[in-house]
């Protein structure tokens, strides 16, 4: 009998254990489709760019934009409840990926920021004001890294990882380097939005497929593009002080003011890792042209290119996280670094200058 | 005297050992030579096999818009076999066979149903009651249509179709959510 009792235990375990899994797997089946049933509250900025664009469900769309521009009128195919609510949600992740704004944190944006490693990165830092950034009259603007043309021209071959690289690839790349996370599935639904909006967004702006348009990507600057001085870590870091200190803190590593994010951290345990693009030492034209292009905000394209590639070459030698190609050695020094030298600075800051105030946590 | 002997000894050593390694890197180029231009072994060539119409293909739907022969290019060329050849480049993934009729892609579906299939992907579909995505509807096909098997979404049998899709959707300047006129 207790021998009978044992086997029957042996088999009703595994048994258990595996309906116990099936039944969480249909708990969370259940979910991602009540998710995805449910109205979504959008972020101020969403709010504003998608009824800018007329997004609403029907039965054809109409861009407002394109009319308003080009004065034709142009149908396209229109949204069902269920595409609007995709499109909204994609909005939404690529404003406040971290779900800061999000009533549920853990249930909105697909809980995008499960795929992040720090509590700053957020898609909208790089592909600014949501990956449509236009100037006052309304023109797009060059090397922006434009969401919508991204997309028209997803497919093509891509220098850096030698692959065709399709634009769900392209969006785990952020997550693994620039947000120094991990990969989401491709099928996921925080990829799926997110490819969901840009598509909007390229036909709210009548962007056609497989054309090159000058607000994709980044307007990349080598260094044949300036005065050949070579680039300089102390003239960087003046430029930093003057330029990009004040909302990125002394260190680079961010400024939060009362749980509010300022302005990310380029450098430490919230920047982008060493094997991203933005990093100076794996590709050096990327982040200077970045800069040149979109910052300080409010004066783009007041910079030079020397000071680009300047600025660029002093945050690419600040710490930051290893990536996966660096392997575990650099990946503790990377980790020594960020630790050790925040309160280094800070004292050696602190002694420099004594009439100043000591640096705080976040500057 | 002695000196010089065994110095022209040495030499004449060092220019015998010197003979396999010359045999050798012969051997290695001669290989890599027949290996690009000869062998017609697909793994040693980044040619795609050129099939009939492909030529004129390319002319019409303006295919060197990308390069002549990219990676992107190459892909979609790769995409017009598998499209007009399904049974010959997707063996792994259809039944089908020469002799059956309907044994292609390009049997009920024509490159410009292609790309007006692409800019209008990934959206809900009522019936199903689910999204749709491109290569979830070429997976289908090549479940049902072609009687085959799935391929994954990463698979070039699925990758080279969309490519040939958004290829076609450039020379007909497509944009996302285009319609057919009577649409």
């Amino acid at each position: 009998m207790p021998k009978l009792a044992g086997k029957l235990a042996k088999i009703a375990l595994p048994v258990l254990a595996l309906g116990g899994l099936y039944l969480l797997a249909i708990h969370k089946h259940e979910q991602r489709e009540d998710i995805r049933n449910a109205s979504v509250e959008l972020t101020p900025g969403c709010t504003a760019k998608l009824s800018r664009y007329g997004l609403v469900p029907g039965k054809e769309y109409e861009s407002p934009y394109v009319l308003q521009r080009t004065g034709t009128h142009i149908a396209l195919r229109g949204y069902s409840d269920e595409d609007v609510r995709a499109i909204q949600r994609g909005c939404n992740i690529v404003d406040d990926t971290q779900g800061r704004l999000a009533q549920d944190p853990d249930l909105e944006r697909w809980n995008a920021k499960r795929f992040i490693r720090g509590s700053h990165a957020n898609c909208h830092h790089c592909h600014r004001d949501l990956g449509d950034k236009q100037d006052a009259a309304g023109n797009r603007m060059k090397g922006t890294l434009h969401l919508g043309a991204s997309w028209v021209m997803a497919d093509m071959y891509d220098r850096f990882t030698g692959l065709l690289l399709p634009y769900e690839l392209r969006q785990m790349q952020c997550y693994i380097n620039a947000s120094n996370g991990y990969k989401p599935n491709i099928a996921d639904d925080v990829i799926r939005d997110v490819t969901a909006y840009t598509r909007f967004l390229s036909a709210a702006l009548d962007m056609r497929i497989g054309n090159h348009y000058e607000e994709q990507g980044i307007d990349e600057i080598a260094a044949s593009a300036t005065l050949k001085q070579g680039d300089d870590y102390i003239r960087g870091e003046a430029l930093f002080k003057q330029k990009c200190q004040h909302c990125h803190g002394r260190q680079a590593i961010g400024q939060e003011v009362n749980g509010h994010l300022v302005a990310p951290a380029l450098a430490g345990p919230n920047a982008w890792n060493m094997q991203s693009r933005n990093n100076f030492y794996f590709v050096s034209t990327v982040l200077a042209g970045f800069i040149c292009r979109n910052m300080p905000p409010g004066q783009e394209n007041t910079l030079s290119n020397q000071e680009c590639r300047d600025i660029g070459y002093y945050i690419s030698n600040l710490p930051r996280p290893a990536g996966d190609r660096q392997g575990p050695l650099v990946a503790l020094q990377q980790q020594l670094l960020m630790t050790v030298m925040p309160p280094l600075l800070r004292l050696t800051e602190s002694s420099k200058t004594p009439g100043q105030p000591p640096l705080e946590n976040g500057e | 005297m002695d000196a010089a002997r065994s110095q022209h000894r040495l030499s004449r050593h060092a220019g015998i050992a010197r003979v396999p390694t010359l045999a050798a890197l012969a051997v290695i180029i001669g290989f890599l030579l027949w290996a690009h231009l000869a062998s017609g072994i697909p793994v040693f060539r980044s040619q795609v096999p050129s099939e009939p119409g492909w030529e004129k293909f390319r002319t019409e739907y303006g295919i060197d818009y990308f390069g002549d022969d990219g990676q992107f290019v190459r892909a979609v060329q790769n995409g017009y076999n598998l499209f007009f050849h399904t049974h010959k480049y997707a063996s792994r993934f259809t039944r089908k066979s020469a002799g059956d009729r309907v044994n292609s892609c390009g049997a009920c579906h024509t490159a410009e149903d292609l790309a007006y299939s692409f800019v209008n992907s990934d959206r809900f579909e009522p019936r199903l009651g689910k999204r749709l995505s491109f290569e979830d509807q070429v997976r289908w096909c090549y479940a049902a249509s072609v009687d085959g098997f799935v391929p994954t979404v990463y698979d070039p049998a699925v990758r080279d179709i969309r490519l040939l899709a958004r290829a076609v959707a450039h020379h007909l300047q497509l944009s996302e959510g285009a319609l057919r006129n009577g649409d």
